[in-house]
Order: structure tokens, then sequence, then C-alpha cells
């Protein structure tokens, strides 16, 4: 179990983490879902004891990151958003070295392991390629390949399948899940929706450093208010006339971001005929109405008041 | 990959990991990147003999006031070698540092201190790796006495490669702008080598040159290294002063390594 208790970050005058307080429980896929700059990767460096917490407490199975270090850092393996490889190596001794650094396997083991990883990811006959020469991808995939060699206690992945094609954003998913399968604990920290909620048993969401919200992805959604959402976009970003929406009983909640409304609202379809009638008496031109169910952007609107570009 | 063929590392396995093991590895991941570029060995070897057998010939010739200046000029021009590829490790870490790799290499499950002597210590083998192709010539230049002698002055450049590396390491971790880095380096370098006996003898210095000599580690590694090859007593004066010289930067660099680490600077 990983426990963060009140832990924050400071950098000079900036907080890039404040007051954060959450459990991570054995053997979950929890996704961490916040903007960039929310304070998602000094997070998990605060946990991989690369960044000494500034107050507050993290431990890791029972052990504080600050008192036992070296003893947190043979548990975790952390596959970073920017690649950290070395370009001169090929992935084949990126990866073997990194396993003679967090293993005690012996060189069979190691290389087999290498092989099979690089094999999974198609990347065998790329091996000796030198990484500063692979593309954008290539070089996500060795990074998120440390991890996933080592298989550690605890898997930490930020952003794991940034600048990855669709087959193998659903590869690394599903090598992540059975990662998890066979008992690691793993924390994804993304920025990608259909990520954390395709992804993840349990989404944080994080925001200007703080925890703003955790749950299952369903029991998020479920939590929003009303259950539906009606997205209106208004002409010329005119004011919205609130009330006259509040007015209907099934009308949980009104937004507005520029000129596009979010309304909360449940038995949506009965009632839109309704709330367009409303609005055009009330001079609103409406140039595009959508109405959907809760989705996980919905939810992170619903706690940040912005979308997550 | 199939769930039934790997296990989770359990980290009660890692406990058996020896941290010497652990200082190894870090050690030879810098010592292996100098393999993947042999050229630079080769070219460098060649224009230090084409440096040694031209230029120092030459100009052994015109000085008249210090004969026998050719093999003192050979000695102490391998012992700048060692000094200059020394600090190439500083390089590498504000490099690495930059660019994010120095993250990772503080996930991986060494202690901080034992992280800073590998990386000392590889930069140090490195540079000797680098220099036994011009050290071999040299020492067969000198006639070099017995086996003794040599292995007396490898361990002389040894701990002047060792004691740099802990310089160029403080400097890297202690100074934040890459411009301003790599301006100090550069002066500490001219400096260390320059002003000290490696090229020239400390009698034909000039006064403001000669003030600062005898303090400089190039100095004591010089002429303990002179000492050594001709079979003379041994310069425990010389080696004192390396060993004082390891000790210091080593303590200073791994002292601002975790102050700077620790603050979070990196971020």
């Amino acid at each position: 179990m990983i426990g963060f208790d009140k832990a924050g970050k400071r950098f000079g005058t900036l907080d890039a983490v404040k007051e954060f307080s959450m459990t991570i429980q054995d053997e979950e896929i929890l996704g961490l879902l916040g903007p960039n700059g929310a304070g998602k990767t000094t997070l998990m460096l605060m946990m991989g004891t690369v960044y000494r917490p500034t107050s507050g407490k993290i431990s890791v199975n029972g052990l504080d990151v600050v008192q036992h270090p070296n003893d947190v850092r043979k548990m975790i393996g952390i596959a970073f958003q920017d690649p950290r490889v070395d370009g001169i190596l090929g992935a084949f001794d990126v990866l073997n070295w990194h396993l003679k650094m967090t293993t005690n396997l012996d060189k069979v083991e190691r290389e087999d392991r290498v092989e099979k990883v690089l094999r999974a990811v198609d990347l065998w006959d790329a091996r000796n390629k030198r990484t500063w020469l692979m593309s954008g991808g290539m070089r996500k995939k060795v990074e998120d390949c440390k991890v996933l060699a080592q298989r550690p206690k605890i898997a930490v992945f930020d952003e794991p399948t940034a600048f990855l094609d669709v087959p193998s954003r659903l590869l690394m998913w599903k090598m992540i899940r059975e990662l998890r399968d066979e008992g690691s604990t793993v924390i994804v920290a993304t920025n990608m929706m259909d990520e954390a909620e395709r992804l993840s048993d349990r989404v944080a969401i994080v925001n200007l450093g703080k925890l703003v919200a955790i749950d299952a992805p369903e029991q998020l959604k479920g939590k929003t208010k009303g259950g539906e959402v009606l997205e209106l976009t208004v002409g010329n970003g005119q004011e919205f006339p609130r009330e006259c929406l509040t007015q209907f009983s099934e009308v949980q909640d009104v937004s507005q971001e520029n000129n596009k409304v979010t309304v909360y609202l449940s038995g949506g379809r009965l009632l839109l005929p309704k709330i367009v009638e409303t609005l055009t008496n009330r001079g609103v031109k409406i140039d595009s109405v959508h109405l959907k169910e809760v989705t996980l952007e919905d939810v992170f609107l619903n706690y940040t008041g912005h979308r997550l570009e | 990959m199939s769930s039934s063929t790997i296990q989770v590392t359990d980290s009660s396995d890692l406990s058996g990991q020896s941290t010497s093991r652990l200082v190894l590895q870090m050690a030879r991941r810098d010592i292996s990147t100098l393999f993947r570029t042999p050229w630079i060995i080769i070219s460098r070897s060649l224009a230090f003999i084409i440096q040694l057998f031209v230029f120092a010939y030459l100009i052994s010739g015109l000085v008249v006031k210090f004969p026998g200046f050719f093999p003192y000029y050979a000695v102490g021009s391998v012992v700048s070698v060692v000094a200059s590829i020394s600090f190439i490790i500083g390089y590498d870490i504000f490099e690495e540092a930059e660019e994010g790799l120095l993250d990772y290499l503080l996930t991986l499950p060494i202690p901080r201190r034992e992280f800073i002597i590998g990386r000392a210590l590889g930069g140090a083998v490195r540079a000797m790796i680098y220099t036994i192709p011009m050290f071999a010539i040299v020492a067969v230049l000198e006639n070099f006495s017995n086996s003794l002698s040599l292995m007396a002055a490898i361990l002389d450049l040894f701990l002047l490669a060792f004691g740099v590396t802990g310089l160029s390491i403080t400097v890297a971790v202690s100074v934040r702008s890459a411009n301003r880095f790599d301006v100090v380096l550069a002066l500490l370098e001219l400096a260390v080598s320059r002003a000290s006996t490696a090229l020239y003898p400390l009698a034909f210095m000039p006064s403001y040159v000669a003030a600062l000599a005898p303090f400089s580690p190039v100095t004591f590694a010089a002429d303990s290294t002179r000492a050594a090859l001709s079979g003379s007593s041994l310069d425990i004066l010389g080696l004192a002063g390396l060993l004082a010289f390891v000790a210091i930067f080593l303590g200073l660099g791994a002292t601002f390594y975790f102050r700077r680490l620790e603050g979070g600077v990196y971020a």
C-alpha cells in the first residue's frame, strides 16, 4: 500500500504539490489524471525518492520514503514521460543494464527477459539500433519496457502511450494490465481521458497540485449530478440566462465556458425540446445541441471547472 | 508476453545485491560509453603521438637551459591528458541533469554516496583506459626501471583521475547555468594543468604561476609519476597530496550533490 499524507513539494515559491493525501491499494491500477503541470510527475518522483517532500509524509509498503529511500527504490520502477535512455546505447543494452541495476537475475534470465519484452513490443529487430536514432514512439516503447522487463512491485508509468500509434497503445495497455494481474501495483499518470477510463481500476483527478477526486471511473461518473450532460453551443458566446434552465427540476447544474454551455441533468430526452424552446424565446441563438451520458471528461470539468486539453 | 513466464520482482530478492556490485555497474556504464566511440581514442592517441614526436621533439631541441626536456615533457603531457579526460565526467553529469537522465539514474536502488563513488570511479577508469596507449609509449621512452615503478606511476595517474572527477562533479552540481559551467570548468582545467609542473619545471615559471603550481594536483601527479618511472625513491609528498585531493573533492562532490538533489533543483 502507498500512502500520501498531506504531502507537499515546493520549488522556490511554487507549490507543485500541496497537502496531498491519498492511499493506493495493492495490485490496483491507479490512474493519475490531470493537465500538464498538475503535479503528477512531482508526486511520482517524490514516491520514487528522487525529490524529497517539503511537507507531509509518503510511505511505500510501510516504509517512509525519506527514512528508507533505498529500500523504497528496490520496490519501484518508473517509466518516464520523456524517454530517459542513453542515446548511445541500443534498446537491448539499455534494458539489460536496467535489469542489472534493479534485479538479481543471472545473465541468461536477464537476457531472456529482455528478449521477451522487446519481441512483445516489436522492437527485437531494432534491438541494437542506438536509441537516439529511433523515432519518438520507439524510444517511448524502450522507456516503458524498462518497467515491463523489471516487473517491480510498484510500477509507475508517466504517460505510457504518448507518441504511440493505436495498435501499440492497445498492446501497452494489455501489458500494463498483465503486470497488475501478476501482482504489481501500477500507477499511470496521464492526461488522456480514454486511457484513464479504460486502463484504471481507480482514477485520481489532480489539479494545481491537489487531489480533487478519487474513485472508480464508473463511480466518479455516477457521482456527477444528473447522469446526463447537455452540451449547447450558443452564438458569439452571449451571456447565458442561467436561471431559465435551473427552473426545471431535472436540471442539476449549469456552467458556461465562452460559447459552450454544459447542463447537468436527468431525463434529457424529454426535457430537450422544452429547453430549446425556452432559450429560443429568450433570444438565445443555439448553434448546436449534444445530449450524452456523463464521461470522465465531464467529471473532470465538473470538479475542476475547466476542460482537460 | 505471457503472464505465466515472468514473475514480479520481489524486493527481498534484491537484498542479496551487494552495493559494491552496483557501484561497479554504475562505473561500467560510464566506461562502456567510451568503447562505443573507439575512433575518439584512436584519433586522440594519434594526435598525442604527433604532439610528442613533432612538437615536443622540436621544442626540446630549442630548450638549451633544461637538458632532457623531451622526457620531462612526455610524462607531463600524459598527466595533462589524464586530468583533461577526467574533467569530462562533469560535462556528462551536467548534460544528464539537463536531459533528465539523472532523474532516472536516481530512481535506481543504489545509495546516493555509492552512486557518486561509482560515477567518479567510472570517470577515472575511463580516463585511464583512454590514456593507457599514450602512457605505454611514454613509459617505454622513459626506460621505466621495473614493473613496480610502472605500477606506482599508474597509481599516481589513477589518483589524479579520481580526484579530478570528484572536482568535476563538484563543479557540475554547483554551477547552474550551462554557459557558466563551460567557462568555469575550462578555466579550472587550464589552471590545474598550466599552473603545474606538468609541462615546464617550477624554476622557469613566472613568479605568479610558481606560487600556485606547488599546490596543483597535476604537479603532485607529474612529479610523482616522473619519480616512479625513473625508479627513484617513492614521492611520498606527491602521493599524500593526491590522496588529500581525492578525499577533499570526492567529499565535496558528494556533499554538493546531496544538497542539490534533495533540494529538487533538477526539477
